[in-house]
């Protein structure tokens, strides 16, 4: 296959494999916009909006790339400093789905190790409200779950077989309620016509 | 949100910044953020200019042409959604298949349920109506729905239900100078007629807009079959909205003497009865005002405006057909 999987389809799958069939199989989501060039991580370095910040590097708005993982994404940034690369995801509100999250900064270390060749250990969180940054350890474990997705992922996208629509508390804050209503079969069952 | 309908012949739709403009008569009648609009139904001649025409498809609005007399004749259309798991589900169905089956008695036994609560409502209001024949060979039609098996015999439950509410239609208007005697359309000749055409008219537009937003294959339908250029599964979802929509606008507007027999015109010749432009002006706000009156959505419980209603519809349909839910339920309502 030749279509990489988004890596903001991680975080939507882990918080609800039927929302991220809605956005990524239904919705066209997928689009060629996720065919990039090549992207050389020490081409960049000097082209897009970098700045020197007491010898830390900086790329904002990076296409993040992994042949092995076949992901895709873009990086809200990433830094440089002691040699070592590291992405940072900006997140708009609170701590708040962190799990999810760090799956997401995960996956732009595994594009990060491919791009440089080097390990990567350590990612961020910043969340915009709280300013805070919060490191995220790309540890063995947070890997292994981080694969999983993926391949389960992979799965979706290459079958298109829909997960079903299961309510919970989750769905109260989901923007795709009023197309997937997760209610519907149930109340369908005990609807009777006047 | 709310359609746009520009009644003006010969006006100029155009779009400044982010905002839709109708001019005529070098006089600007109309200047609204496009972001209010969800459809646009021109009736008669218009000007559109490119520029609208492109940011109405970009922002996915659908654009109907009537003539002036209210006659569908087509429409611009955004491009459909990518949902192809809902179009392969629909075309799965496709007849002679259990679901084609089921899905046809929703149609037909929403619709005709709906024409027998209107009945009854009509017996509340006036007890000395003689509408029980109607309501009794309404009742027959629909009892065999869920045990008869062949579409055809299914259509021949509609139209024998129909036959029996139109029968009885001329009861429920209450105002002097109207009547109606049979449906008649292509072109209609009395002044009831000629709303109900308008009406159903309007509801394809909106109904036909929903289920292209849902993603279906408009131009495969179960009840109505597929004809050339003809939107037929926004026909069958049409069908259990005609009565508690269109009929309801028609009954009212004359029952409340929104309209006199003074906002009807007869041509010559073809004796095609159409609304005077102030009446359709007064027909079209009744119309959008019940599209957005609310009311408690007997599936799911919650409140809805029946614009609401033509999409919840339209993806209760496609859970069905996707396999998610075990039935279609047409909407019925009291
Ligand atoms: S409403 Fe619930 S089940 Fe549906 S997509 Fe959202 S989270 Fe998933």
């Amino acid at each position: 296959m030749d279509d990489y999987i988004p890596i903001a389809a991680l975080n939507q799958y882990a918080y609800c494999p039927h929302r991220c069939w809605r956005m990524f199989c239904l919705g066209g989501f997928i689009d060629n916009q996720y065919t990039i060039e090549g992207t050389s991580l020490h081409d960049r370095v000097h082209t897009v909006g970098e700045n020197q910040r007491e010898e830390i590097w900086q790329i904002r708005a990076i296409w993040l790339k992994s042949d092995q993982y076949h992901l895709i994404g873009k990086a809200d940034l990433i830094e440089s400093g002691n040699g070592r690369w590291y992405p940072v995801e900006y997140k708009r509100g609170h701590v708040g789905e962190f799990e999810n999250d760090a799956l997401q900064v995960c996956a732009q270390a595994l594009c990060l190790e491919a791009m440089t060749g080097k390990p990567v250990t350590l990612g961020y969180l910043y969340y915009a409200q709280s300013h805070q940054r919060q490191p995220v350890e790309i540890s063995t474990e947070l890997r292994q779950k981080t694969i999983a997705i993926i391949e389960k992922v992979r799965h979706l996208l290459e079958t298109g077989d829909m997960p079903p629509a299961i309510y919970s508390s989750r769905c109260q804050g989901c923007s795709l309620y009023e197309q997937c209503l997760p209610k519907a079969a149930d109340k369908v069952k005990r609807y009777r016509e006047a | 949100m709310g359609t746009l309908y520009i009644t003006q012949d010969d006006s100029y739709l155009g779009k400044t910044d982010e905002r839709l403009t109708v001019r005529a008569n070098k006089q600007t009648l109309l200047d609204v953020p496009l972001i209010k609009v969800d459809g646009v139904v021109v009736f008669g001649r218009s000007t559109v200019s490119p520029a609208v025409v492109i940011e109405l498809l970009e922002r996915n609005i659908a654009l109907s042409f009537l003539t002036h007399t209210g006659r569908y004749l087509g429409r611009l259309e955004p491009e459909l959604t990518k949902n192809i798991f809902v179009r392969a589900a629909q075309w799965k169905a496709i007849a002679p298949s259990e679901p084609a089956l089921h899905l046809v008695r929703g149609f037909i036994r929403g619709k005709l349920k709906n024409y027998r609560n209107a009945l009854l409502r009509g017996l509340r209001e006036f007890p000395e109506l003689s509408l029980q024949p109607a309501l009794t060979r309404l009742e027959q039609a629909i009892a065999p729905i869920d045990t008869t098996h062949t579409i055809d015999s299914l259509r021949g439950l509609e139209g024998s239900g129909s036959a029996a509410y139109f029968g009885s239609f001329d009861a429920l208007i209450r105002a002097e100078g109207f009547q109606f005697t049979h449906r008649n359309r292509r072109p209609p000749t009395d002044p009831v007629n000629a709303l109900l055409s308008l009406g159903y008219a309007l509801l394809r537009h909106d109904v036909q807009s929903a289920v292209n937003l849902v993603g279906f294959d408009p131009y495969l339908g179960y009840l109505h079959t597929q004809r050339y250029g003809r939107p037929s599964l926004a026909l069958d979802l049409m069908e259990e909205f005609r009565p508690i929509v269109v009929d309801a606008v028609v009954l009212s507007a004359i029952n409340r003497r929104v309209l006199s027999p003074e906002n009807f015109e007869t041509e010559p010749l073809s004796h095609a009865v159409s609304l005077t432009l102030e009446g359709l002006r007064s027909f079209l706000r009744l119309y959008e005002q019940k599209k957005q009156s609310k009311f408690k959505h007997p599936v799911l419980q919650t409140q809805c405006t029946y614009q609401e209603a033509f999409e919840i519809q339209a993806r209760l349909l496609a859970k069905y057909l996707m396999g998610e839910t075990e039935k279609y339920p047409p909407l019925v309502l009291k």
